[in-house]
């Protein structure tokens, strides 16, 4: 079954087209990585999931349930930290997440889930006096209580430092684990590179790009670049290599050599050099990044 | 049962509201002042009975509700669609009715409190110095107390879901205020003064029957006429519009401020509703 299912979407705010027909489909136990830079259609996408605001055209699914007709068996399942929510203020974290446990009929303690993200020792505080952080973590908390089948993150890592950032990260993993698909939307590439089995790219309400991060790496053209540092080096080396399948640029430093190579030649490279009596001291490899990738698809470059 | 989680919840958050604490405060003073006043100072009641203050106190109650359901109640839609907190309420199992049974529901229960512990502490006051209760009266005006609580509360929720925006919220509701409370005799007597010619009544007997009704439609008016029409033996109360036994119509009874307090209760939350339903968050 399928967890997510996108069709033609398309939503219109009068003049201005947030979603332009986007097809989309996550697989169930996927951790998929909805990717774009903010405005463009992410939250849109989330928000017409959710029921919030209803699509112009096209139909959006989860769990072969449509979003509008059978938005509470879909609510049941699912467990979403939103972007850009607001806590109440004047209710404490552990009434929050009592909240959530009363609203989907599960027996989960509350204090168990303060615990997981890592909020416990201010459960009976109200959580208007929490950091931006601890918001964020008693959001989280209240999307995993009651076990959902699906976890909806819109921008989970919001006001949380790297070490925040990477207990998101962890949990994410553990959930998926246990079987939760995860649908994982965010700005910041690292994040989802991390941890994402396909990545899925919005740009101005269209969806650009879907697939695995090698997968777009490859489709984007992206070379590694290979740093091999020999003990001697001369003309003639340099140039074998040159003349080597996928090798599109080497430039000599010394005894260092830099080459531009894509994915699978990378082997031949060092076959090449040691085939000539070059003694190959060290090499690193330095990927591109998917910053690199992902502004080499939003910028249009690709 | 949704609505029921949503509303216990809301009550839980609306009920720690500084401002509803100052107003009650405020609220039981007055209703105490309002008991001594009316048991010790004989100019204002010659034959004080604990009958006669509970209409003495009931327009303080009509004036305090209407105010604290504002204050209570403007934000309850508005201000969760405003702040994202609706995005984590509506991202739970409940439909868009169950936030709106619920919100009305939690915040009537929120009125009810200082209403329920001003009423006591009325009733212990008035006993005290009186030296009289009246038991089934008093239980009635509570009652017809609550009924009110709910209708503002259902009135406030209702403008509250039309808008996402507290500041056009808070428009509404004070609109509401002025048009439907502190104007209303004004709209009343300007109507009386275009039916009847361009002439202002004099005596009771310029108003034409119609106007009555008209007259009740101020939720707080028919708060105090639902009073007359169901506590026993109550007197006719009579303002700017006279009390009902003037007209000779079958309109023209006290009970029509029952109507009006259930037609304040359903059909404006159901309006709100409607534009609820159909928005996008």
């Amino acid at each position: 079954m399928t967890a997510i299912e996108l069709e033609r979407l398309t939503k219109q705010y009068g003049e201005i087209t947030a979603l332009d027909g986007v097809d989309l489909t996550v697989e169930e136990g996927e951790i998929f990585g909805f990717l774009g830079p903010n405005g463009a259609g992410k939250s849109t996408t989330i928000d017409i999931l959710l029921d919030f605001v209803r699509p112009t055209s096209g139909t959006a699914r989860v769990f072969d349930m449509d979003a509008q007709a059978e938005t509470l068996s879909i609510r049941r399942r699912i467990g979403v930290l939103p972007d850009g929510f607001q806590i109440y203020e004047r209710l404490t974290g552990r009434q929050h997440v009592q909240f959530v446990v009363e609203s989907k009929g599960v027996d989960d303690d509350p204090m168990a889930v303060l615990d997981r993200v890592g909020i416990a020792d201010a459960a009976d505080r109200k959580a208007g006096g929490y950091s931006k952080g601890m918001r964020q973590r008693l959001a989280l908390g209240m999307a995993l209580a009651g076990d959902p089948e699906l976890l909806i993150l819109d921008e989970p890592s919001t006001g949380l430092d790297p070490a925040g950032a990477r207990e998101i990260r962890e949990i994410v993993r553990t959930e998926s684990q246990r079987g939760t698909t995860i649908f994982f939307s965010s700005h910041v590439l690292s994040q989802v590179e991390a941890v994402c089995d396909r990545v899925g790219i919005l740009r101005a309400g269209e969806l650009i790009a879907v697939d695995s991060v090698e997968g777009l790496r490859e489709a984007a053209g992206v070379e590694t670049r290979l740093k091999i540092t020999v003990d001697e080096l001369d003309d003639g080396d340099a140039d074998a290599v040159r003349a080597l399948d996928g090798v599109s640029r080497v430039s000599v430093e010394g005894t260092r050599l830099t080459v531009a190579v894509s994915d699978g030649a990378k082997t031949a490279v060092l076959n090449a050099l040691e085939s000539r009596g070059v003694t190959v001291r060290d090499f690193e490899t330095d990927e591109s990044s998917l910053e690199e990738l992902f502004l080499s698809y939003t910028e249009g470059s690709a | 049962m949704s609505w029921a989680v949503v509303a216990r919840k809301d009550f839980q958050d609306a009920i720690r509201s500084r401002a509803l604490w100052g107003l009650s405060a405020i609220f039981l003073l007055l209703v105490v002042g309002i008991a001594v006043l009316y048991a010790t100072v004989d100019a204002v009641a010659q034959e004080p009975s604990a009958l006669g203050l509970i209409f003495f106190v009931a327009s303080s109650i009509g004036t305090f509700v209407s105010v604290a359901a504002i204050v209570i109640c403007y934000k309850s839609i508005a201000g969760e669609r405003e702040s994202g907190s609706m995005k984590i309420l509506l991202s739970l199992p409940h439909t868009r009715r169950d936030v709106i049974v619920g919100k009305v529901v939690g915040r009537t229960g929120v009125l009810a409190v200082p209403i329920v512990v001003a009423l006591l502490v009325g009733a212990f006051v008035g006993t005290a110095l009186l030296g009289s209760v009246a038991p089934v009266a008093t239980v009635l005006f509570g009652l017809v107390g609550l009924l009110f609580a709910l209708t503002y509360a259902s009135v406030m929720v209702g403008l509250s879901a039309t808008t996402g925006s507290t500041t056009r919220a808070a428009a509404l509701a004070i609109g509401f205020l002025l048009v439907f409370e502190f104007l209303w005799d004004v709209v009343v007597l300007a109507v009386v003064y275009v039916a009847n010619g361009f002439v202002f009544p004099v005596g009771a007997a310029d108003f034409p029957a119609w106007v009555y009704p008209i007259s009740q439609i101020p939720p707080s008016s028919a708060f105090v006429t639902s009073l007359t029409a169901i506590i026993p033996d109550a007197p006719a109360q009579g303002g700017t519009v006279p009390a009902p036994d003037a007209f000779d119509a079958f309109f023209a009874t006290p009970w029509i401020g029952v109507v009006a307090l259930l037609v304040w209760t359903v059909v404006p939350v159901a309006l709100g509703y409607l534009r609820f339903l159909n928005a996008d968050l």
